[in-house]
């Protein structure tokens, strides 16, 4: 019965690998697909992390690893070059890769993991189980977690990513090698997008690419994404064509929900900001991030008092804070709201 | 026998209030009797004030009733069985007509009684029986399919004088002295609620001459199970800590009381630094709701209450007195009508998550570029096949069809056709671009930049006409700009 089971497991598993890894079509991938660096020399910086795992390719061990860092700074990508590396051949059917932050449950780390770790790889030296977003699982699922990891230590090796590992249990966090993904640097995303630019027979001067690398704030993804989307607008890319993509894919509004609240109307400002994160879906970090640009912006411009706008920027940067810690970034947005009310009365 | 019982109406004409529903409901009844068919009805209103009273009353009319309660299992099986049958089944003494009285409708347990809400809602969509149905919660997910069906009657609390007088009547044939004050104060705790109000007058009175002020000590303020606007009204009205802490003793999920108060607080607060110092709790109040449910460590919601109820409450200075509409949060209405984009949002996210190697979130961050991607026809049609999207799931990102059909054939077959034209002039281009990039590289002045994306414009706008024109127009671009590097 249960070898039935695993057999169909496996099976489907193989499928998913094959159409998830599959690079015939990737022609078509957006670029974050098709430049998705294949090799460890390929990835765009992280060099001290890079040597390292070299070294456990070159060793053919590993322990298991936790990947910490940013968005878009290539803790998946590395996960998966460095899986081709270890595992050869058949590395596609000894790797697992699992999406923590969709399937976070802990049935999932019960059945999906067990059912993968329980049978010896076959064609590699041993299997590797990929979990991305670990810090949005539940602690529940973290402590079976856990146990998963002592149980298959000799069968399989675990690569975990995420965001921030203060999230992570202590005891997953202490049987982990950790390794701290930093933003990647601004010469070398100009370097990666020169020659995206040049392979893709783009037209693009230095200007528009300072500009990506300036909006990316290190977030890889981020760059190649923009440069794209300035590219499908024309034949050219400009610093022009470049903001225009960056004020596009800006949450709308955010400017009209922050005036409203400094002229005084509470009620308006909460309606809009209501509007643009529960009909648009703007997430409550790129609206925090938004609010504090555009309340910079005002500041450099002189259209806000300096005092005002430091008390709002102790505000902000709490309110980015509790989006992290609470359940509903809506409402923290709302509270942040509130205190730009004062600030309007006092000037 | 308990008083409550011994003094609960025995007609229609001693029911105390809700005059205009007792009127409904006796011409209803008269109309199943004479032999027509009537909505059914749905009583709703608070504890105590005579629903069920009212039911029975009704019931009397009829020649047989069944009543089904909370205590009853209600699933659906059980349901039709019961009501089917009993309709099925004629009465043996007079005109057949079965009354079916389905007390607490909103009180059907979603798992327990799986099915209720929908066998209820086919019986009364029949429209073969007499029923009527009660329900306290009036903003019930339940009862909202129900509602339209039905004839609605919402029932009010009974006044506080009408409380007092009977009251009153009740210590006068049980032969109790009272002080005008005990009963005053009786009927008052009582909230309008009937029921609570006798059944606290028998504790202290029964077997006694006479009740004083002191005979209140025993009695504690009820537990009951109030109303989500009632308790929003109390936080907001009232700077009270007992009656702030008792109104928050309501059986909602916390975040749904978090919502509905945030969205009154400045509805009723006016001052500046009161929405703030009450938004303030409110964050807070969130925080603990999100580190009980990331760590399961759900003893901090009673943190979340208490600052969400008396945090709010005591955010104000003053009460004021004046009168504000209560109203239910407006993201609920936004929720439903973005459900289905959602919804939509979720399937693509997923999908594409798969080919991305990202979650859904990280997925959906990427939609805005997307969306700017999408515009280009070509480009569009490549991602599309590539995440294998059906039309309807293109239209998150575009609103006009992709010329899919066109686009699809031309590039294929005939590379010098118009549409790749395109595809043509920035192959073309690759070389020639190669050496723009090095060249600027080396020269990396910013001058040079400048002069040139001065002189690209000048050629783009003209290079907009004809599309043959377009080709040999970029080659001369082309040309130009290499030109121009060469002579820095």
């Amino acid at each position: 019965m249960n070898r039935d089971l695993d057999k169909n497991y496996i099976r489907q598993q193989l499928i998913n690998n094959a159409t998830q890894y599959e690079n015939g079509d990737s022609m078509n991938a957006p670029w974050v697909e098709k430049y998705r660096p294949q090799t460890l020399d390929e990835v765009v910086g992280q060099e001290h992390t890079i040597l390292r795992l070299k070294r456990y390719v070159k060793e053919g061990n590993m322990p298991n690893l936790m990947f910490t860092g940013p968005a878009g700074v290539g803790k998946t990508t590395t996960s998966i070059a460095l899986a081709k590396e270890m595992l050869g051949e058949y590395w596609r059917q000894n790797f697992l890769e699992l999406n923590a932050s969709d399937a976070r449950g802990i049935d999932t780390v019960r059945n999906d993991i067990k059912s993968f770790c329980r049978l010896k790889a076959v064609g590699s030296p041993f299997r590797i189980i990929f979990l991305d977003e670990v810090d949005n699982m539940t602690k529940d699922a973290q402590h079976a977690l856990r146990r998963e990891m002592e149980m298959y230590t000799k069968t399989s090796s675990f690569i975990l990513s995420c965001n921030y590992s203060s999230k992570i249990i202590d005891p997953i966090q202490s049987r982990c090698a950790i390794f701290r993904f930093v933003p990647v640097k601004g010469h070398q995303i100009i370097k990666r997008l020169e020659y995206i630019a040049q392979t893709e027979g783009l037209k693009i001067d230095i200007a528009a690419i300072e500009s990506i690398v300036y909006f990316a704030e290190g977030d890889m993804r981020r760059a190649v994404n923009i440069l794209q989307a300035s590219s499908s607008a024309g034949e050219e890319v400009t610093e022009e064509s470049v903001d225009e993509v960056v004020s596009k894919a800006k949450p709308k509004d955010v400017k009209k929900i922050v005036n409203k609240a400094l002229d005084g109307d509470f009620i308006g400002a909460r309606e809009l900001l209501r509007d643009v994160m529960v009909v648009q879906g703007t997430s409550g970090e790129d609206m925090v991030t938004q609010i504090y640009q555009e309340v910079s912006k005002m500041a450099l411009d002189g259209s806000l008092n300096e005092d005002i706008y430091i008390n709002l920027v102790e505000s902000i940067g709490e309110t980015d804070y509790r989006i992290r810690e609470g359940s509903n970034p809506r409402i923290q947005l709302e509270a942040l709201l509130t205190k730009f009310l004062i600030n309007s009365k006092a000037d | 026998m308990l008083w409550t019982e011994k003094y609960s109406p025995k007609n229609f004409d001693e029911v105390i209030g809700n005059v205009k529903i007792k009127d409904e409901i006796l011409n209803w009844t008269e109309d199943w009797l004479l032999g027509k068919t009537s909505q059914c009805i749905l009583l709703i209103g608070p504890p105590g004030i005579g629903k069920t009273t009212m039911a029975h009353l009704a019931a009397k009319e009829f020649s047989e009733y069944i009543e089904l309660n909370a205590s009853d299992k209600r699933s659906y099986d059980i349901l039709k069985n019961t009501i089917g049958e009993s309709s099925l089944s004629k009465s043996l003494y007079g005109d057949g007509l079965k009354l079916i009285i389905l007390d607490e409708v909103d009180g059907i347990h979603g798992n327990e009684d799986r099915g209720g809400t929908r066998a209820i809602n086919q019986i009364v969509k029949e429209g073969k029986h007499p029923i009527i149905m009660m329900a306290n919660d009036p903003y019930s997910k339940r009862l909202q399919s129900l509602k339209p069906k039905c004839n609605t009657l919402i029932m009010r609390k009974v006044h506080t004088n009408s409380i007092v007088s009977l009251l009153k009547k009740i210590c006068v044939k049980e032969g109790v002295e009272f002080e005008e004050h005990v009963i005053r104060n009786l009927a008052k705790r009582s909230n309008g609620d009937l029921r609570t109000a006798i059944n606290d007058l028998e504790v202290i009175a029964r077997g006694q001459e006479k009740i004083t002020s002191e005979d209140l000590e025993l009695l504690s303020s009820k537990d009951d199970i109030v109303n989500i606007f009632d308790t929003v009204r109390t936080v907001l009205k009232s700077k009270d800590p007992k009656r702030v802490r008792a109104a928050m003793r309501v059986d909602s999920e916390p975040s749904f009381i978090l919502e509905i108060i945030t969205e009154n607080i400045p509805k009723e607060y006016e001052k500046v630094n009161e929405i703030q110092s009450a938004y303030e709790k409110i964050s807070q109040a969130d925080l603990y709701l999100g580190r009980a449910f990331n760590t399961r460590i759900y003893t901090y919601w009673k943190y979340a209450f208490e600052l969400m109820g008396l945090g709010v409450a005591l955010s104000k200075a003053e009460t004021y007195k004046k009168f504000s509409r209560l109203t239910n949060s407006s993201i609920f209405p936004k929720l439903s009508k973005s459900r289905g984009n959602r919804n939509l949002e979720d399937k693509v996210a997923e999908k594409m998550g798969h080919k991305l190697h990202a979650s859904k979130k990280v997925v959906k961050e990427q939609f805005p570029y997307m969306k700017i991607m999408f515009e280009n026809d070509e480009t569009a049609h490549e991602l599309a096949t590539y995440f294998d999207l059906a039309d309807d799931e293109v239209k998150l990102f575009r609103s006009r069809k992709i010329k899919v059909k066109k686009s699809k054939k031309k590039p294929a077959k005939s590379s010098k056709s118009t549409t790749s034209s395109k595809k043509l002039s920035g192959e073309s281009k690759v070389e020639t671009s190669k050496k723009v990039d090095v060249e600027s590289k080396v020269s990396s002045k910013k001058k040079s930049h400048s002069k040139n994306k001065t002189e690209d414009k000048t050629v783009k706008k003209s290079s907009k006409d004809t599309k043959n024109e377009k080709e040999s127009e970029n080659n001369s671009k082309d040309s130009q700009m290499s030109l121009f590097n060469f002579n820095k």
